[in-house]
């Protein structure tokens, strides 16, 4: 977490520099005419991150594995200066974004229900975690024009998501340690194996929350006269689960970035 | 791969790993083998290998069988423990002292020593129970009746004794396993249960049902359990992972078992199905029930024992007798809907002979070389998730004769 703060903070560093540098007026890299006025940006970009708890769990030990599910975002955002430096804007975005993880964890606790049968315990070995999703983010940023060409942006948005997967197995880890302790760390342990896995049961999506909100920055490089380079972070702030789900007992938030370019109008 | 997949590959887990906390302390606390050091363990063994026990998960009684004339006095003991854990000596009066391994521990006369392990972050503690008992000769025949048996310590499911029958003092079935795909069922819904005056002669019989193991036996592609009986151990350990090796069959046996005979009774479900759940036409589901003795150590003096993948087929077998049954050429199964095992829905007493393939050896016998597995199943296919829910097996008052 905190280097993505440094990271931020850096880019903004930069972005000023450069601006210290700029020759370029404000007028020529401005919106459409002048200081002030509006007009569109046209975004396609490409979405990486994932859907965690934060802080990571202790019982997550090690992530063995990471890749990225979907990854396409195309969106369209209006916006509108009222000063040389500060403005709004919102949009729509829709993505389908996803990923894959392979994480070796320790006494994770698991509380599965299904039809009225109830398997819980701790389990300790590899998890292994797929999700999509498709939505689309309308997000409503303050923008501020740290230089001619450098725009941050940043406000709340609103996730609607139309399709959602999520779903797993758990198998031993590279070590050939996988088990459940059923009920307590004194139970019955129950061995697991690759060969024979056992998954998430397919219900999971359902107990998803069809909607989320969060904090978007963006940061709007303008290459040429009409075309946008990007980079955005839609951080959520609300559980993914509903609030009745015991399957998984910790909070997980999905933390997406898109990179892309922009048409900008 | 593109380069952004690479940047997510390399920049993800960086961020992620970085956020990686301290490892907790250890939350478990078993006793995973028990082993005894005795510089002539054949005076007190009847093999080598009994020295050491590996303690099943749900076991937290670990008895030593040793020979009728041995002289059990203080052996030192070292017990394997889960990592970070603490082992105590409880005594009487309940207080506890550090145990050493290799420390000495006295077993003289059938005493119970017990035992604490307090898990390395001081949480969870659990109890063992270790004693040395003498070896009891058996009479040869024996005489089951299912009529001794009393509920789980979880109150879950049943457990029958046979206090005279088998070592260990117990029938094993796969009853934990079904408690864990389960959890809603009530102890007569298990696959292996009593019934109180069920029996041909108004006594409390055996009722073994395959049964379905609902939506977590779908999630293991394991879609139903056929009521099982038998001696031996069933590991639940393996029941996800490898369910055939979590029976594990037969107890040493020091006759030679010529007969069975037993009351059974049998109703086929109503449709069969086969692994993956899927009905397959013109096949009736049939009961098994059988008698084997075999050699239980290999010729490097290393434990055999038999399990569902060779319970019926080990090179180790010596003596066979099952329930008649239609095969193919190769001798593996063959489904049929002209069952010959010959129960029907009526009490009726069936005669399960043991025919020999080698002569047994007298000594090695006496010496506890064989073990003996009887064991009975409501489905035929039932170690390989095949059979018809439904199937029911009554059993009652089982006699083996012996030569």
């Amino acid at each position: 977490m905190k280097r993505i703060i440094y990271l931020t903070i850096s880019l903004l560093f930069i972005a000023l520099s450069v601006q210290a540098q700029e020759e370029n007026s404000f007028e020529k890299w401005g919106p459409t005419t002048g200081l002030k006025g509006g007009g569109f940006i046209a975004r396609v970009g490409y979405v990486i991150g994932g859907t965690t708890p934060l802080p990571l769990p202790a019982e997550v030990r090690k992530i063995n594995g990471f890749s990225p599910r979907g990854g396409i975002s195309l969106g369209i955002d209006g916006y509108k200066m009222f000063t040389k430096r500060w403005g709004v804007s919102a949009g729509a975005h829709f993505f389908w974004e996803g990923f894959h993880t392979e994480a070796d964890v320790k006494n994770y606790y698991v509380w599965l229900e299904q039809e009225g049968e109830i398997t819980k315990g701790y389990f300790t070995g590899t998890n292994i975690t797929n999700t999509e999703m498709w939505g689309v983010t309308l997000p409503l940023l303050a923008t501020f024009r740290m230089s001619p060409r450098w725009n941050v942006s940043a406000g709340p948005y609103l996730s609607l998501y139309f399709h959602q997967t999520f779903g797993g197995e758990v198998y031993d880890n590279e070590d050939g340690v996988g088990y459940l302790r059923e009920d307590s760390p004194v139970g019955s342990k129950i061995l697991m194996t690759r060969e024979n896995p056992t998954t998430y049961p397919d219900d999971f999506p359902e107990k998803m929350q069809p909607v989320a909100l969060g904090i978007e920055i963006a940061f709007d490089w303008k290459a040429m006269k009409h075309l946008n380079v990007f980079g955005l972070l839609d951080w959520g702030m609300t559980d993914i689960w509903d609030r009745n789900f015991e399957a998984i007992t910790f909070k997980m938030y999905p933390i997406y970035a898109t990179l892309g370019v922009a048409y900008r109008y | 791969m593109n380069k952004t997949s690479i940047l997510a590959l390399v920049v993800v887990p960086i961020l992620l790993g970085s956020c990686i906390k301290a490892e907790q302390e250890n939350t478990e606390c078993d006793i995973e083998t028990v082993s005894l050091h005795l510089d002539t363990p054949s005076d007190f063994f009847y093999h080598d290998y009994d020295t050491i026990q590996t303690v099943i998960s749900t076991d937290t009684d670990i008895v030593f069988t040793v020979r009728s004339y041995a002289s059990v006095q203080r052996i030192p003991t070292t017990l394997r423990v889960t990592v970070g854990a603490t082992v105590y000596v409880v005594a009487e009066d309940e207080t506890i002292t550090p145990f050493l391994n290799g420390s000495l521990v006295d077993y003289s006369n059938d005493k119970v020593q017990r035992f604490l392990v307090v898990s390395e972050n001081k949480v969870w503690s659990r109890r063992y129970c270790i004693s040395v008992v003498h070896d009891v000769a058996s009479e040869g025949n024996l005489s089951m009746n299912f009529e001794n048996y009393y509920l789980d310590p979880s109150g879950k499911y049943y457990i029958w004794e046979a206090p005279e029958v088998f070592t260990d003092g117990t029938w094993k079935n796969g009853n934990p396993g079904f408690k864990i795909s389960k959890s809603s069922a009530k102890p007569l819904d298990y696959p292996s249960t009593p019934v109180v005056g069920g029996g041909p002669d108004g006594s409390d019989c055996l009722k073994l049902e395959t049964c379905d193991t609902g939506p977590f036996g779908r999630i293991a592609k394991m879609l139903i359990a056929s009521g099982s009986m038998f001696n031996g151990v069933f590991d639940v350990s393996n029941a996800l992972k490898d369910a055939l090796k979590a029976t594990q069959f037969g107890t040493p046996f020091t006759h030679k078992p010529v007969l069975m005979r037993v009351w059974l009774r049998y109703e086929p479900g109503a449709s069969f199905q086969d692994r993956e759940g899927n009905k397959v036409e013109g096949v009736i589901d049939e009961p098994d029930a059988y008698v084997v003795m075999y050699r239980n150590e290999d010729a490097e003096g290393n434990k055999v024992q038999l399990d569902g993948n060779d319970v019926l087929s080990s090179p180790y077998i010596v003596g066979l007798g099952r329930l008649p049954h239609h095969y193919n050429e190769d001798g593996s199964d063959k489904l049929s809907n002209d069952p010959i095992h010959g129960v029907t829905n009526e009490w009726q007493e069936v005669t399960i002979p043991v025919e020999y393939r080698a002569e047994l050896d007298a000594d090695e016998l006496a010496d506890k070389g064989y073990s003996l597995i009887i064991s009975f199943a409501s489905s035929w296919g039932g170690a390989y998730f095949k059979g018809a829910i439904g199937s029911k097996l009554l059993i009652d008052n089982a006699q083996l004769f012996c030569e």
